[in-house]
């Protein structure tokens, strides 16, 4: 359950407020239906604390807060888009969300213009300067998502990004449907990583009914929580081999990760975990066999690793393509709130798991690097990938007999937030109660909608040949992002 | 370089047989639900369509069950729901038909007689294109794993193609959100005729638990699907067989029904 400190703020004094706390925005956005009162929400994690900054609005407009926290940046847009609510002074109030279906040509500010200082933009004229709109639908099997590059051939002046083409209507969903269902919602938002939003709605739910998860779940979760991490970033270096041409290093990750859904196949029933946990504990339990062939599987699976990994790590043909691509300074990463490995990437100290502590997870060392390049995120996710084993090797030896689901009483508390870290950083539900058992409000903000933001200045001064080393190596997921 | 080489010349071979032998799913695997329509009680099919979010159960104007496969999740929620009733999980891989009436049981105009096998031009080899149109993610880690050494599609002549200039498949995922319902169309109408529309997932299938007004409900609101594959997501196997489906080389599935209420009560009375 996450404490949290509420303050009441006037709408004018947000943007200070918030500068002043200088913590980690982790999500912004408005609540109250057209008509009654608006108020503006904003959840910061600051030293050891989640303060929420509640501040009603007059009028559908407010001073901006995004030229003092640029990580606003997403949120303001988001709430222009979809609420109607103007956030005055804005530096770049286009729409973000709902968006006409493509677009070709960028548009940027002129020179000399503040607005361009805020997006990280080189702006680029003349003869033989064009833009490649890629997008939505790509060359390969990849999520529909649209990318505007900016280039005079080779080098990339610029980089803008388009998404949600791909929204589903997810927050509505969860509120519309029968409590006991809406966990199907979340589950389904990224696909690949049902388990951290099953998780992070459940422990929202779990609060809002004060209910405590036995033991016996807690440990089941932590497994199947670190088996997802396991091949969300397995997923990566396959991705990653395959943008090198590195046939043979792509077919053995990409055998290495299909063990591991075969494994998730044969204990849930469902190679991406669905269908396991719900508020309140877990659907399933894991029984001797299930934990011996897990037990098996994982421990062959480790040598086999760590072989395959250890060539990879001597190919440079694969790490000149890496190391210095894509760079992410610390303070883009903490000025845009970053999460996940791609802010541990760049010496940013955060992990959902420890800061926001759930399920029982045992201390742990969270990997860091400072070099902020695409290799760097590879290695943090090569050292989590061991962290997750040791993981779930210590909730298999805790699992303790028990029951594996507690009731979910009634709704005692009117909000609550609820929190997972998933392969792709934290991820966070906002869930307000509507009488007992039904629930009248959801955001939810996936990891990716805050690593996209991103997007365009991890581009800076890149060439136009690694944009997939970059891209990958950002392990973002437009479904999650767009919801 | 050497020691790739290697690695990939001194492993034994991983490679499913399939289609030329099953490649059974793991016990315990949630396909997709069955259904006995001959058992009737209003009370139990009432708990059991209450718990079926996609809408895959639900009941007629006379209160039976009706069940629709290219609606289900595979959840398990409306086995859970009703204990010993008209229900089951389906744990195959294949799941593929060329029609959606095909795969409903309980339908008063059921038509599940003689399993039909799609003949097209494609016999031999077949050039997919994907499209996104608003899937979760996962679907596509499916289509991407048809070309690890589990699986290589390529050694059944199935490629994928950059353009759709040069496909014969376009492969579909996603419910069609309205801003991939423009796309999705101009991919379509970039390819060469003949062609043929596959609907990968419960969600591009019907629309699965999304709603509108963001999604349309399926890519058959878009496009003509020749063959849909349900699966949430379709697995490795159950996107070969649609693939192979829609090549006319293999046959499709039948409706959902479940015979195991009926074939145990006649045990018993034998």
């Amino acid at each position: 359950m996450i404490a949290l400190e509420d303050r009441a703020v006037e709408v004018g004094a947000l943007a200070t407020e918030l500068k002043q706390l200088d913590g980690r925005l982790m999500v912004l956005f408005a609540t109250g239906s057209a008509g009654a009162q608006e108020e503006l929400c904003a959840l910061v994690r600051a030293g050891d604390a989640v303060i929420k900054l509640r501040a009603p609005v007059q009028r559908r407009a407010y001073p901006a807060v995004t030229p003092m926290v640029p990580a606003a940046h997403w949120f303001e847009r988001e709430i222009h888009d979809l609420q109607e609510i103007t956030p005055e002074g804005h530096p770049r109030l286009e729409p973000l969300v709902r968006h006409p279906p493509e677009q070709r040509e960028l548009e940027l500010p002129e020179e000399e213009d503040v607005r361009l200082a805020h997006r990280g933009a080189e702006r680029l004229a003349g003869p033989g300067v064009f833009v490649i709109p890629y997008g939505p639908v790509r060359s390969g099997v990849f999520e529909s998502a649209q990318f505007l590059v900016q280039t005079g051939g080779e080098d990339v002046a610029y980089c803008a990004q388009r998404l949600f083409f791909k929204r589903r209507g997810a927050e509505r969903r969860i509120c519309e449907v029968p409590l006991e269902l809406a966990v199907l919602v979340a589950e389904r938002v990224s696909g690949t990583s049902s388990v951290a939003h099953a998780l992070a709605f459940s422990h929202a739910v779990e609060s809002l009914a004060e209910t405590e998860v036995p033991p016996r779940a807690q440990a089941i979760r932590r497994m199947l929580a670190e088996l997802e991490r396991l091949y969300n970033h397995l997923e990566v270096t396959v991705r990653e081999c395959e943008d090198a041409s590195l046939s043979v290093g792509h077919a053995q990750f990409a055998a290495l990760k299909e063990r591991l859904h075969r494994l998730a196949g044969a204990v849930v029933g469902n190679r991406y975990l669905r269908g396991a946990v719900i508020p309140g504990g877990t659907r399933i339990d894991l029984n001797g066999p299930a934990l011996d062939l897990i037990d098996a599987t994982l421990s062959e699976w480790e040598r086999e690793w760590q072989r395959v990994l250890a060539v990879l790590l001597r190919t440079d043909s694969f790490l000149d393509r890496l190391v210095s691509a894509g760079p992410l300074s610390e303070d883009d990463a903490r000025d845009f709130a970053c999460v996940g490995p791609v802010a541990r990437a760049s010496g940013i100290d955060l992990d959902t798991r420890r800061d926001l502590p759930y399920d029982g997870y045992p201390d742990f060392d969270a990997a860091r690097h400072s070099d902020g390049d695409a290799m760097a995120r590879m290695e943090v996710r090569f050292r989590e990938v061991h962290v997750s084993l040791e993981l779930i090797r210590e909730a298999a030896a805790s699992l303790m007999p028990g029951p594996t689901r507690a009731e979910l009483g009634p709704f005692t508390r009117q909000s609550a937030l609820g929190a997972a870290e998933s392969a792709r950083g934290e991820t966070l539900y906002w869930l307000e109660a509507d009488g007992e058992r039904a629930l009248r409000f959801c955001k939810l903000r996936a990891a990716s909608f805050m690593n996209f933001g991103v997007f365009n200045r991890v581009f800076d001064s890149q060439v136009l040949t690694d944009f997939s080393f970059i891209e990958h190596s950002l392990g973002l997921s437009p479904a999650g992002c767009d919801a | 370089m050497i020691r790739w080489f290697l690695r990939g010349v001194t492993q034994r071979r991983l490679t499913t047989r399939y289609p030329r032998a099953e490649e059974p799913a793991p016990p315990g695997f949630r396909a997709r639900a069955l259904l006995d329509p001959s058992a009737t009680n209003p009370r139990l099919a009432w708990r059991a369509a209450e718990a079926c979010l996609p809408g895959a159960l639900i009941l007629d104007h006379q209160d039976r069950l009706r069940l629709d496969a290219t609606r289900c999740i595979g959840c398990g929620l409306c086995v859970e729901a009703i204990e010993d009733g008209p229900l089951a999980i389906d744990s195959g891989y294949e799941l593929a038909s060329s029609s959606r009436r095909r795969l409903v049981v309980g339908d008063v105009a059921e038509s599940d007689t003689s399993p039909a096998v799609l003949d097209g031009p494609f016999r031999r080899s077949l050039h997919i294109r994907h499209v996104d149109a608003g899937s979760d993610g996962a679907v596509e880690q499916e289509i991407a794993a048809l070309l690890n050494p589990y699986y290589d599609m390529q050694r059944l002549g199935l490629f994928f193609t950059a353009s759709p200039r040069h496909a014969d498949v376009l492969l579909v995922t996603g419910p069609v959100t309205k801003p991939m319902e423009e796309p999705l169309r101009r991919a379509y109408e970039a390819m060469p005729e003949p062609r043929v529309v596959i609907a990968a997932g419960t969600d591009a299938c019907s629309g699965s638990i999304w709603t509108e007004p963001d999604v349309l409900g399926g890519v058959d609101r878009v496009l003509p699907v020749d063959v849909y594959i349900p699966g949430d997501p379709p697995s490795p196997i159950a996107l070969l067989h649609g693939l192979l489906l829609a090549s006319g080389r293999a046959r499709e599935v039948s409706a959902p029904r479940w015979h195991g209420r009926w074939r145990s009560s006649r045990e018993n009375r034998d």
